[in-house]
């Protein structure tokens, strides 16, 4: 076992000490307003993050850029899952989405959306040969896959398609040629993109997804009407002065920014990488996201809680009825529910009472909840099983109540409840994972963020997995070490 | 003792009454102990003794009755629920040290924490002081050598002992010993009762719960024997186990004395 992991840390040191360079952060003028763009960051050419320097790029982020120029915006990028980019919108976390968003009825009842930047036309994507889709009509009673919010969900359920929810089209594309799902309906934009920049042989396109073009615009709140209007003026000088064709010419060989731009020329793809070469450049990103986030979310949202099951515990064990009342309700509801639900709840529910937390407090905040909820029967069956002579000799020496608990109690309970609270430990770090849902850039984000770029899943997704296993072992070994050091003082 | 009848005694029990569930421990107990004595209970299992003892320093806590120790006392009928009452029992409390009969020492601190912490934490004397008193009290336990030991590492005789130098280094006004004998290996017994002895013969006051009868005459000023919660002899160790005048007195003695 200890050769293996030292094999493996070797090897995650190796990857990572490979020549890659770190992002920096761009730096900006003060004093002009703040504008947070929500993007996906894993949807090529439109945002994505460039395999070289790892920075933030692609056709709309360029667009916003530039329209950041014209209006004197500072721009704060928040890569966000597209299923929670809306979300994001309406508890105000980000200002402006910039992610090729189709203009569609409902979406103008609710947001302000801006003038249109990008003409796009929706195509069906199958199966290399696969000759029962040739149309839009034949997706009826197959299944397509589809970011579930996407408008092209939409086309696809009208036109009688079970669509499977996934995030992003790299996914898709992978469920497609794995022959988990019949089709796609995307635009062809991204799907040319797709095929040019993965080299991927294993899907075509079929047919146009019906007569109607679509039109992406940047998607505001509604009432933020000075940003919307200087987002419009931006685009018309845009238009007029050809900086807009000329970042759609760079992306797509064609000029997407008016309604008869063309068919693309993609001839010239950005090529494809190796599977060694992606996991070079993504090795060190990963290993950022595990040590500036992972393990600092693991660690406090473990003592906070652990401090929280202790209050939890001991009004469990309290011989009030309301408080052990309140205790059990708490562990009840976080034991009976699901973590990802705790998640939502805190991150997107909170806010619409008025409770809003950064991402990293929020998940803080909801883990720390549920390691308490956990914990908090550890900790006090382990406090009930010190025994009663022990409590009675603090009293008769003249310990008060926290003093009891502090030096006589807890060291004691803290034998018995030292492997299940490892447990609970081990499942905290695995599960900091889903942060990656609640626009946290963690370890499992950045997995997600290259495999959806690189459509490298198993090498990526395995490589992840290893540094979770690798700092589970190391705390493993550190269980063990405390389970020896607090054994010192009872007879083997 | 009747030359001090102008001050109060050191232990004063009046009336004491306590149930668990339905079934009545103690029916009504009653006596005195004056300064530098040593009292012991004796009595059947069941008898109450322990209870007795017990309610000396509030581990237990008596429906009715008064239990004083020097200048603090309890009428415990009138003693208040909640915080109040609790705060009330912790000063009764502070005025003994307790022996229990599973010695009950703190399994994560070594020899010399089990004696400081009292001192140290609860009672917040300087801790060069109170490890400078443990130490003497260790040395007069016969344990000066083992002060860094854990209790895990001494025999059940050693460990009794270091239970007595923990109960003696908070300076009480009253040591209680409940059974401190009993759970300890028969080879094991001699050294810790030659220690109460000792400790006696030095003036503290003690209340003892034993079944040792021989250890009892000698030691004790006082012997109470119990039976269903209530004293039922009461006298100086040649009375109640020399002569006991008490039916039921007798057929205890006589059980414990001559077994089988």
């Amino acid at each position: 076992m200890r050769h293996v992991l030292r094999g493996v840390v070797l090897f995650l040191l190796m990857v990572i000490a490979s020549p890659s360079q770190a992002s920096a952060a761009p730096a900006q003028d003060a004093g002009r307003p703040v504008v947070r763009v929500g993007t996906e960051g894993t949807y090529p050419p439109f945002s994505f993050h460039d395999p070289g320097t790892q920075e933030l790029t692609g056709y709309d982020i360029e667009v916003v850029k530039a329209i950041a120029a014209k209006a004197g915006w500072k721009l704060e990028f928040v890569e966000t899952q597209w299923d929670a980019i809306f979300p994001a919108l309406d508890a105000r976390r980000i200002d402006v989405i910039a992610n090729q968003v189709s203009r569609n009825d409902e979406r103008q009842a609710k947001y302000g959306l801006s003038d249109t930047y990008t003409y796009s036309r929706g195509v069906v994507v199958r199966r290399v040969g696969d000759d029962s889709v040739k149309s839009l009509a034949d997706l009826k009673g197959k299944t397509t896959a589809q970011s579930s919010t996407s408008n092209w969900a939409k086309v696809a359920r009208d036109a009688g398609a079970n669509v499977e929810a996934v995030e992003g089209f790299a996914q898709a594309a992978a469920l497609l040629a794995q022959g988990r799902v019949d089709a796609i309906v995307n635009d062809n934009i991204a799907v040319l993109d797709y095929l040019a920049s993965t080299g991927s042989k294993d899907v075509e396109i079929a047919a146009n997804a019906g007569e109607e073009g679509s039109e992406q615009v940047l998607a505001f709140r509604k009432d933020d009407n000075a940003l919307i209007d200087q987002a419009n003026q931006a685009i018309t000088a845009l238009k007029a002065d050809g900086t807009l064709a000329g970042i759609s010419r760079k992306y797509f060989k064609a000029d997407v920014s008016v309604p008869d731009g063309g068919s693309a020329d993609l001839s010239e793809g950005r090529g494809h990488r190796s599977t060694w070469d992606v996991l070079r450049t993504t090795a060190w990103p990963m290993f950022v996201g595990l040590v500036k986030v992972t393990i600092p979310l693991t660690a406090l949202s473990f003592a906070i809680g652990l401090v929280l099951a202790l209050l939890v515990a001991l009004a469990r064990i309290s011989s009030s009825k309301a408080l052990s009342g309140v205790a059990r309700a708490f562990i009840s509801i976080i034991r009976g529910t699901p973590l990802l639900l705790q998640l939502f709840i805190v991150f997107y529910g909170l806010p619409q009472i008025g409770l809003k937390f950064p991402p990293f407090t929020a998940a803080v905040i909801a883990f720390s909840l549920n390691v308490a909820g956990y914990a908090a029967e550890v900790v006090r069956s382990a406090i009930l099983a010190v025994p009663k002579g022990q409590f009675e000799a603090a009293a008769t020496i003249g310990l008060d109540y926290s003093h009891t608990l502090r030096r006589i109690v807890l060291p004691q309970a803290a034998r018995t409840a030292v492997p299940p609270l490892s447990n609970t430990l081990l499942s905290l770090l695995k599960d900091t994972s889903l942060g990656s849902v609640v626009l946290l850039t963690e370890l499992f984000r950045e997995s997600q963020l290259a495999a959806a770029e690189s459509n490298e899943f198993l090498a990526l997704y395995a490589f992840a997995g290893l540094y979770y296993w690798v700092i589970c072992v190391g705390l493993s070994a550190a269980q063990k070490r405390l389970e020896t050091r607090l054994d010192r003082y009872v007879a083997t | 003792m009747t030359e001090q009848n102008t001050e109060q005694a050191r232990i004063r029990v009046r009336g004491l009454e306590k149930s668990f569930g339905d079934r009545k421990v103690l029916r009504g107990i009653d006596f005195e102990a004056a300064k530098g004595t040593s009292t012991v209970l004796l009595g059947p299992s069941g008898s109450g003794k322990t209870t007795v003892l017990r309610s000396l320093n509030v581990l237990e806590t008596p429906e009715s009755g008064v239990v004083g120790i020097d200048d603090v006392e309890i009428d415990f009928a009138r003693l208040p629920a909640g915080k109040a009452g609790r705060r009330e029992g912790a000063r009764l409390r502070a005025q003994s040290g307790m022996v229990f009969q599973s010695h009950n020492l703190f399994p994560h601190m070594t020899v010399l924490e089990n004696v400081i912490e009292g001192p140290v934490v609860a009672q917040k004397r300087p801790r060069e002081e109170a490890v400078e008193a443990a130490a003497a009290l260790l040395e007069q336990v016969g344990l000066g050598d083992r002060a860094d030991a854990y209790p895990f590492q001494l025999s059940g005789g050693q460990q009794q002992r270091v239970g007595i130098a923990r109960a003696l280094a908070l300076k009480p006004r009253v040591v209680l010993f409940d059974e401190p004998t009993s759970a300890l290996d028969p080879e094991l017994v001699g050294e810790v009762l030659a220690v109460i002895k000792d400790l006696a013969a030095e003036g503290w006051t003690t209340v003892i719960v034993t079944h040792e009868i021989r250890f009892a005459s000698q030691v004790a000023d006082q012997v109470l024997f119990l039976d269903g919660g209530v004293i039922v002899e009461k006298g100086t160790s040649a009375q109640v186990i020399g002569d006991p005048t008490e039916e039921r007195t007798r057929r205890f003695l006589t059980r414990v004395l001559d077994p089988g």
